[in-house]
């Protein structure tokens, strides 16, 4: 992975990106907005994993865009201007494959924020976010991520020790099985003996006492209040224009889309900027990277 | 089995919390559905089955946190946890060949319905951290988070026998068919397509059968082999350190 400006932003601040442009774009189909978004999360996918993302683009996300998109017209027939017309009567109509073309485009951008959440978003952030709102199931799910890699290299553990005792090379499957089953058993039974110490050790330090903080290495900078805020206007321009309803796509019985005036102009851009603004924070980031370095 | 850490005081107060919960949960859901047929046109479908998905769960996180579990019951449960990730991860090169929901399930029966739910919802959402995001998380948090729920309520014992393994695997494969596949099914219906139509949804569920049905023979295969092996560690567990008390 690449050095990500975005990763370093503290966490609510990059949270709320990710809310606020996974339902923005869910909940409208508008073409312009489908599409910034769609570019958008799929210039920052590229940017944060290069080739690998390329590839999951052309392997699933463009597959998936062709399904919906053959699928819409197959089974909805709304629309006015049919196209050509199934045996059993139904229409295609060139709505309903312009729409399956948009639905398909939202779902991609969808799955690629997702891609690009997973990617930005770790689980000590979540921990971070909900710790306080959620402490007891928040402490579970940062203990099952440490248990998770224990439990593995346990299991090779006992798996090489286990080796050691049976004479391997003659094991008919059933035996292998039994034999791997075996190993499962002791690595289970070690992991529940030791999370019953563990539970002891973190009641003795006071666990569930009232007044005990816990360590982040967050702190929210100035840095964080300035990119909130662009993003809040943003937002707010974006909605204040589709709330006046210059953001506004038809696409049954046809298409129709709201005047292109400069309420609707200021609401594409702001859209636009806010779903750029990870890859601008990394493009300023690396400019001011090379502009710093030493020319020596 | 045992079930730790649910005496009968705490155990009135879990349902206290946990019916305020739910009663806000179901207005959050009713004001969710109401939502979407009064205002939104576009992809309501994906917004409210959301909404109404992560606003079931609440009830359940909700009981889960005031009951306060104690660290012993939490850290025995967090690693039964890894061990249903783990297992997922082991047996990543089998297609739907998934052994989560029968530890899911030992699990439930073993902790109880409260903490069987948690067992699923986590499972499903830590095991996506490996296997990627997506709108289908809460689904499978859901489903899972049922099994376990269900698990525990029908072989979650007082008096420290072990279930039957018949019984199980029946639960098993029927949980695992009818309960994950309808609402991973479900999922992809609201979540892909704009306007799901009733043929739609029979394609999808159609589509869906073979995929439910090596998931569920999987889910027996695997109760077969470790039903028993790991009930009896938990209760030796549970016996040991008198994580009831």
């Amino acid at each position: 992975m690449r050095r990500d400006a975005f990763y370093s932003v503290h966490p609510a601040a990059a949270m709320l990106f990710f809310v606020i442009v996974t339902v923005t774009t869910a909940l409208i189909l508008h073409p312009v907005v489908t599409g910034c978004s769609l570019i958008a999360a799929c210039a920052y996918a590229v940017y944060l994993k290069g080739g690998k993302a390329l590839k999951f683009c052309l392997c699933f996300v463009l597959p998936l865009i062709a399904i919906v998109a053959v699928l819409n017209p197959v089974f909805n027939h709304a629309g006015a201007t049919a196209l050509f017309y199934f045996r059993n009567g139904n229409a295609v109509t060139l709505e309903a494959v312009l729409y399956g073309v948009n639905s398909a485009c939202m779902f991609a951008a969808l799955t690629l924020w997702f891609y690009c959440l997973n990617c930005v978003m770790s689980s000590d952030k979540y921990v971070y976010l909900f710790g306080k709102t959620i402490p007891v199931l928040s402490l579970v799910f940062s203990m099952v991520l440490r248990f998770v890699p224990r439990f593995v290299s346990r299991i090779r553990e006992v798996a090489a020790a286990q080796r050691s005792l049976e004479p391997r090379l003659k094991m008919s499957p059933v035996r292998a099985v039994k034999h791997g089953l075996s190993v499962i058993g002791v690595t289970v039974t070690w992991a529940l003996e030791g999370a019953v110490v563990q539970a002891d050790s973190m009641k003795s330090r006071g666990y569930g006492l009232k007044g005990r903080t816990s360590f982040s290495r967050y702190k929210f900078e100035k840095r964080d209040g300035a990119l909130l805020t662009l993003m809040l206007v943003c937002f707010a321009v974006y909605a204040a224009a589709a709330a006046l309803k210059r953001i506004d796509f038809r696409y049954y019985p046809t298409i129709r889309a709201a005047g292109c005036d400069a309420p609707a102009l200021a609401g594409y851009a702001a859209f636009a900027l806010l779903c750029l603004i990870p890859l601008l924070l990394n493009i300023l980031e690396d400019a001011k990277w090379r502009a710093l370095r030493s020319k020596i | 089995m045992y079930s730790p850490n649910e005496s009968g005081a705490e155990r009135r107060r879990i349902s206290r919390g946990g019916l305020i919960a739910g009663i806000c949960a179901l207005v959050l859901i009713a004001g969710a559905i109401a939502l979407g047929v009064a205002v939104w046109s576009n992809r309501k479908f994906y917004i409210v089955s959301m909404l109404v998905i992560v606003f079931a769960m609440i009830p359940f996180a909700v009981s889960f946190e005031k009951r306060r579990p104690k660290p012993r019951e939490l850290v025995v449960l967090a690693a039964m946890i890894a061990l249903g990730v783990a297992a997922r991860a082991a047996f990543y090169m089998l297609p739907q060949f998934k052994p989560m929901t029968a530890i899911v399930i030992i699990t439930g029966a073993a902790f109880g319905c409260g903490s069987g739910f948690i067992a699923g919802a986590m499972t499903a959402f830590v095991s996506n951290f490996i296997f990627g995001q997506g709108p289908w998380t809460p689904w499978q948090m859901a489903a899972l988070g049922l099994i376990g729920f269900l698990a525990g309520l029908l072989f979650n014992r007082r008096d420290g026998r072990l279930p039957g393994l018949l019984p199980l695997c029946v639960f098993g494969a029927l949980s695992t068919f009818f309960i994950y596949g309808f609402i991973a099914d479900t999922s992809v219906i609201f979540t892909s397509y704009e306007k799901p139509t009733w043929e739609l949804a029979l394609t999808a569920y159609g589509a869906g059968v073979v995929f439910n049905l090596i998931h569920a023979a999987a889910t027996v295969v695997f109760l077969l082999a470790l039903a028993r092996p790991l009930l009896k560690k938990l209760n030796r567990i549970q016996i040991k350190y008198g994580i009831l008390e």
